[in-house]
């Protein structure tokens, strides 16, 4: 853990917040500005990353679980295709989003709602998995990392 | 017109840190010539936006200077530590 680094835990701590509330922005305005699902995903995923760098892979883990990535990766695809399918269920093309409810034009914005938030999720989900993999890695399982040099580096 | 010439500026400026990014005798000239880079780019989107009428341009850049903040971060503790996962502890084999 960069136990000592407190300008960079002090700041991580207060830009955290905020990044994540600026992904949920560009996963609900995506329909009106830029963003939507990939993008917001994205950035969800680098607050994560973001203290996972700072305060170690391990502590990261503990936040953001196996099980909850492994739920968060599959319940996203299966959102995505659930919605197609239902698409399908109610007499329409898959993903045909205007017979999701009576109205075609409230069923469109339901179907890209739901959507939407699967690839956010999926993709998140995607990126936390990829970088606690590559930098949770050890080149060999007896390999000891070079030791932090210490609280007079600050 | 203002516009122009303040992104015209900006990408001379952007020329000139990546000038600095590429032929830079230590690693610490690139990491700021990279982290100066990406705040330019912020500026350069936001101007640019303005420029063209369209203000949507800032989402662009908040997620440009978050994202270079992030990687600027990443990019000093590899050269300190040469490991992105440092303080390693067991070995999970990854999460899947």
């Amino acid at each position: 853990m960069m136990v000592y680094k407190s300008i960079l835990r002090v700041s991580s701590k207060l830009l955290i917040p905020p990044i994540l509330l600026f992904a949920l922005y560009v996963q609900f305005h995506g329909d009106f500005g830029p963003g939507g699902g990939f993008q917001a995903g994205v950035i969800f995923a680098s607050a994560f990353i973001l203290y996972a760098l700072i305060f170690g892979i391990d502590t990261a883990r503990r936040v953001v679980t196996g099980w909850a990535v492994r739920l968060l990766l599959a319940g996203g695809a299966l959102l995505y295709s659930g919605v197609g399918v239902a698409g399908l269920v109610l007499g329409g093309n898959y993903l045909n989003y205007s017979v999701l409810a009576d109205d075609a034009l409230v069923g469109q914005h339901l179907g890209i709602f739901l959507v939407e938030f699967g690839v956010g999720s999926v993709v998140a989900a995607a990126m936390i998995t990829i970088f606690f993999t590559f930098a949770g890695y050890r080149n060999s399982p007896g390999e000891s990392l070079p030791e932090e040099s210490g609280p007079e580096e600050d | 017109m203002i516009y122009g010439a303040t992104v015209a500026a900006l990408l001379v400026i952007m020329g000139l840190s990546l000038v600095r990014a590429f032929k830079g005798p230590t690693v610490y000239d690139r990491m700021v010539a990279a982290n100066t880079f990406g705040t330019l780019t912020v500026i350069t989107l936001a101007v640019y936006g303005f420029m063209r009428g369209r203000p949507e341009f800032l989402d662009i850049a908040l997620v440009y200077a978050v994202i270079n903040f992030i990687g600027t971060i990443a990019v000093a503790k590899f050269v300190k530590f040469s490991h992105l996962g440092h303080p390693a502890g067991d070995d999970h084999g990854g999460d899947i």
